[in-house]
C-alpha cells in the first residue's frame, strides 16, 4: 500500500483515497487529500465521494485496482 | 447539492410531456400486438402508420421509407451491414471518416473482419470531411460512403449535399448518421441526397429504446431480423408501439419550433462564451464555429484534466461531458478530439457541454462560473 499523507492534516491514506485524489485532481498530483479535507476542499460531501469511490470501482477503473 | 443544471443533451435529453401523455395509452389499456388482425389491434395498428406519416413529414420522406428500430445503434448497424452485405457482388468497399460514433466505426470493424476493405476519410481541423478525399477514394469497388451528419462530440454539421452527390455521381449508396441533428436542424432527404438515415427517439426528447431508419425508395439491403412481417417484412419484431408514438410527438414538437429554439440555444452559448472569456481562462473551441449543432459546446482547457472537471462539475451538480476518458489508468483522448488534431496539451483537458432548450440563461452563466472556479482553485 502506497504511503501517502494528507497535506493539510498529515493523516494517512488508502490506496482508494489516493486514487480518488488523482481521478478528482488529476493524475500528476503530487499532493492529496484526506476524505474529510478532501469533501472540503471540493465542497462536497464525505457520502458524497464514497459514492464515487464505489462507482469509480464497478466501472472498472484502474486507477482503484 | 442544490437544484442539477443538466447539460449533457447530446448524450440524451429530457422526454417531453406531450410524448409521454401520448405513450400512456399503449403501455396501459390498448396494449394489443399491432400485428394482429382482430379488431384490439387496430388503435395500436392505427397509431404506428400515424406516427409513421408524421416523421415522414418531418424530413420530407415518404411513409413507406420510414422502418422503426430500437434506436440510432441499430439503425446505423442495419444500414452499413444491411448494405455491405446486400452488394457484396459490387464491391466490399466502404467509405466512412474518422469522427463517426462508434456504432458506425464498430459496424465498419466487422466488416473489415470479413473481409471488407475500410477507408476512413480524414477531417479539417474543424471536423470537416474533404469533398476532394472522397472524390479520389470513391472508386468502382465501393458499395457505400457513410458520413454523419453532425457530430455528436464538436458539433460540426458536415456538407452532406455536396458529399451525396459525388456518391450519387457514382452510384454509390449515400447513408448518414442523423442521431445528432434530427428534431434540432433542418433536414430534407431530398435536398440531403442521402439513401439511408438513421435517427433515435432520446436524442429529441422521445423516449429510450426506439428510432427510425429511413431508406430510400428502390434501395435494396438485408433485412434486419427474420420473424414476422412488421416493418414492411424488413425489420421483424413486435413493434414498440408506445415508443414509436412518443417518438413522432416529440419529433414534430421540435421540428414545429426548430428554428425558435435554435436562436433560443445560439444566445444561451454566446452568453456562456462571454462569461468563460471574460474569466481568462486559456481554451480552444472545438468544432465549427459556424456550421454546428445548436447548444453544443466543445472547449479544450489547456493543462486540465477533463474528466478530473466533469466529476467536479458533477460534485456541483452540473451535468457534462467529457473528451478524455480513463482507459487503462491513464486519461485516453477521444477519436474524434485526436482526429482534429487538438495539441495534446488542450486535448486531456476536453468537455462537452450540449445545452438544451430546457437550459436557462442562469443555467449557462453557473456553468462558465462553475468552471472558472474549478480551475482557478486548481489541485492544490
Amino acid at each position: 500500500m502506497l504511503k501517502a499523507k494528507c497535506y493539510h492534516c498529515d493523516s494517512l491514506l488508502s490506496k482508494d483515497l489516493i486514487a480518488l485524489n488523482r481521478k478528482l485532481l488529476g493524475r500528476s498530483i503530487k499532493k492529496y487529500l484526506c476524505l474529510d479535507c478532501l469533501a472540503d476542499f471540493l465542497g462536497a460531501t464525505t457520502d458524497d465521494l464514497l459514492i464515487k469511490i464505489t462507482e469509480f470501482k464497478e466501472q472498472g477503473c484502474d486507477l482503484f485496482k | 447539492m442544490g437544484t442539477l443544471i443538466y447539460a449533457d443533451n447530446a448524450a440524451t435529453t429530457q422526454l417531453d410531456k406531450d410524448a409521454l401523455e401520448a405513450m400512456l395509452p399503449f403501455l396501459n389499456q390498448e396494449f394489443g400486438n399491432a400485428s394482429n388482425q382482430y379488431s384490439f389491434a387496430r388503435f395500436p395498428r392505427k397509431a404506428i402508420e400515424e406516427a409513421r406519416l408524421i416523421i415522414s413529414n418531418c424530413i420530407n420522406a415518404r411513409p413507406d421509407e420510414i422502418f422503426f428500430t430500437s434506436g440510432g445503434t441499430e439503425s446505423d448497424n442495419w444500414a452499413i451491414k444491411g448494405i455491405a452485405l446486400k452488394t457484396q457482388n459490387k464491391g466490399k468497399q466502404i467509405i466512412t471518416s474518422s469522427i463517426e460514433h462508434h456504432a458506425v466505426l464498430h459496424s465498419c470493424s466487422f466488416l473489415e473482419e470479413i473481409g471488407y476493405k475500410v477507408a476512413y476519410l480524414p477531417v479539417s481541423n474543424q471536423g470537416h470531411a474533404s469533398i476532394d478525399n472522397l472524390r479520389e477514394v470513391i472508386g468502382t469497388n465501393t458499395s457505400l460512403v457513410s458520413l454523419m451528419l453532425a457530430n455528436n462530440e464538436i458539433g460540426t454539421i458536415q456538407n452532406i449535399e455536396e458529399l451525396s452527390k459525388i456518391a450519387n455521381d457514382r452510384r454509390v449508396l449515400f447513408h448518414s448518421d442523423a442521431v445528432q441533428a434530427v428534431g434540432h436542424i433542418p433536414i430534407d432527404v431530398n435536398t440531403l441526397g442521402v439513401d439511408l438515415l438513421s435517427a433515435s427517439a432520446h436524442k429529441f426528447n422521445g423516449p429510450k429504446g426506439v428510432g427510425f431508419l429511413y431508406l430510400r425508395k428502390g434501395t435494396d439491403l438485408l433485412n434486419w431480423s427474420s420473424g414476422g412481417k412488421q416493418e414492411f417484412g424488413r425489420r421483424s419484431g413486435t413493434e414498440n408501439v408506445a415508443g414509436i408514438v412518443g417518438m413522432a410527438v416529440a419529433l414534430k414538437k421540435n421540428v414545429d419550433n426548430l428554428r425558435a429554439n435554435e436562436i433560443y440555444l445560439q444566445r444561451l452559448s454566446s452568453l456562456f462564451f462571454e462569461k468563460l472569456t471574460g474569466s481568462g481562462i486559456d481554451f480552444l473551441v472545438n468544432g465549427d464555429n459556424y456550421r454546428r449543432l445548436p447548444g453544443n459546446i466543445n472547449i479544450s482547457i489547456r493543462n486540465q484534466d477533463g474528466e478530473a472537471l466533469m466529476h467536479r462539475l458533477d460534485l456541483k451538480g452540473i451535468i457534462v461531458s467529457t473528451g478524455s476518458a480513463c482507459s487503462s489508468g491513464k486519461l485516453d483522448i477521444s477519436h474524434v478530439i485526436k482526429s482534429i488534431g487538438v495539441p495534446r496539451e488542450y486535448a486531456l483537458g476536453t468537455i462537452r457541454i450540449s445545452i438544451g432548450k430546457d437550459n436557462s440563461i442562469p443555467d449557462v452563466l453557473a456553468i462558465a462560473d462553475a468552471i472558472t472556479s474549478i480551475i482557478l482553485r486548481g489541485s492544490m
